[in-house]
């Protein structure tokens, strides 16, 4: 997750306008980011080391489905089953990256906790623990290569 | 479809709800931050003014899934490398479950209206909806709706 403070660079670029403003979604929507993975049995029993529930109705041999938060779920696919519906081949996530994955955690602690998970399970640390005292992130990529950065905020900080 | 011989995968830690809840955000280079912004607007969606500034804008899909858009220089800052095409090497799509048939429609309409190109993927069955579009950054999006009871078999 980014922080509002992070340095600027160059000329100062114009905040974007909002028509549409709040703290919470106008109209909840489930959110299901679909990833391909290389191999599912692996990458269920990484995310399950992390303390990941897995949904077993939407769970066969192609697929599995991450229980993240309300309205928050991952989708794991095999890379055959991904390109059926991207009908492109798979890109590889470290040389090819456009995305990253953030979760938020109750404490400063289970992000050193989950992040040291990770590691022990075959992750890997990607770059620096960055605290901000309200604010404390550090990174790891998956099995596949995705970047995740597990971050806690204080409460008390956050924003409305 | 693809048909694979490997066996279903065993699980340890099964559920309907997830034992501990955690918000995902999933962050997205962009562009034009602007025009981003106005293309989800335009398709009913929100934006948290307090997580928004002149490279990142925090986009409301559902109480722990957010969607932060992202300047190609900042998420290039945090993955520390340059951000690539996500329409030429896929490596994520994004769904978006919405509650019944005419609101996939209305809602693919107005990405189409906004600038967003269709994109394959139609699915049409008694219990599942689907439709999908790529938007102007090149990311696709499946609009689905599915029938309760699919959820609870």
């Amino acid at each position: 997750m980014a922080t509002t403070d992070h340095p600027t660079t160059d000329a100062p670029a114009a905040v974007p306008e909002l028509r549409n403003a709040g703290t919470a979604p106008a109209t909840r929507r489930k959110l299901f980011l679909n990833l391909p993975v290389a191999d599912l049995q692996r990458t269920i029993r990484f995310f399950e080391a992390l303390g990941f529930t897995f949904d077993p109705h939407f769970t066969d041999a192609k697929a599995t489905c991450m229980l993240v938060g309300d309205d928050a779920y991952c989708m794991l696919l095999t890379r055959p089953f991904f390109e059926t519906f991207s009908g492109r081949p798979v890109g590889d996530p470290v040389a090819q990256p456009y995305l990253s994955l953030a979760l938020a955690l109750d404490a400063r602690a289970d992000v050193d906790a989950m992040v040291e998970r990770a590691i022990a399970h075959g992750g890997e640390a990607a770059g620096e623990a960055m605290d901000h005292g309200f604010m404390y992130q550090r990174g790891f990529r998956d099995l596949d290569g995705y970047h995740w950065d597990p971050f806690w905020m204080d409460p008390a900080a956050i924003p409305g | 479809m693809h048909v694979e011989a490997s066996p279903r995968p065993t699980i340890r830690d099964r559920g309907r709800a997830p034992v501990t809840r955690r918000a995902l955000v999933v962050n997205l280079a962009v562009a034009d931050l602007q025009r981003a912004i106005d293309f989800f607007e335009a398709l009913g969606l929100n934006f948290d003014p307090g997580f928004t500034d002149a490279s990142c804008a925090c986009l409301l899909v559902g109480r722990d899934a957010h969607v932060m858009l992202m300047s190609r220089e900042l998420l290039g800052g945090f993955v520390r490398a340059p951000i690539a095409d996500p329409a030429a090497a896929p490596t994520a799509l994004y769904a978006i479950e919405v509650a019944s048939r005419d609101e996939v429609d209305a809602l693919l309409e107005r990405a189409l209206a906004a600038g967003a190109t269709h994109a394959a993927g139609l699915m049409d069955g008694p219990s599942m909806y689907a439709r999908c579009f790529r938007d102007p950054d090149g990311y696709t999006w499946e609009v689905y709706w599915m029938a309760a009871a699919m959820r609870e078999r």
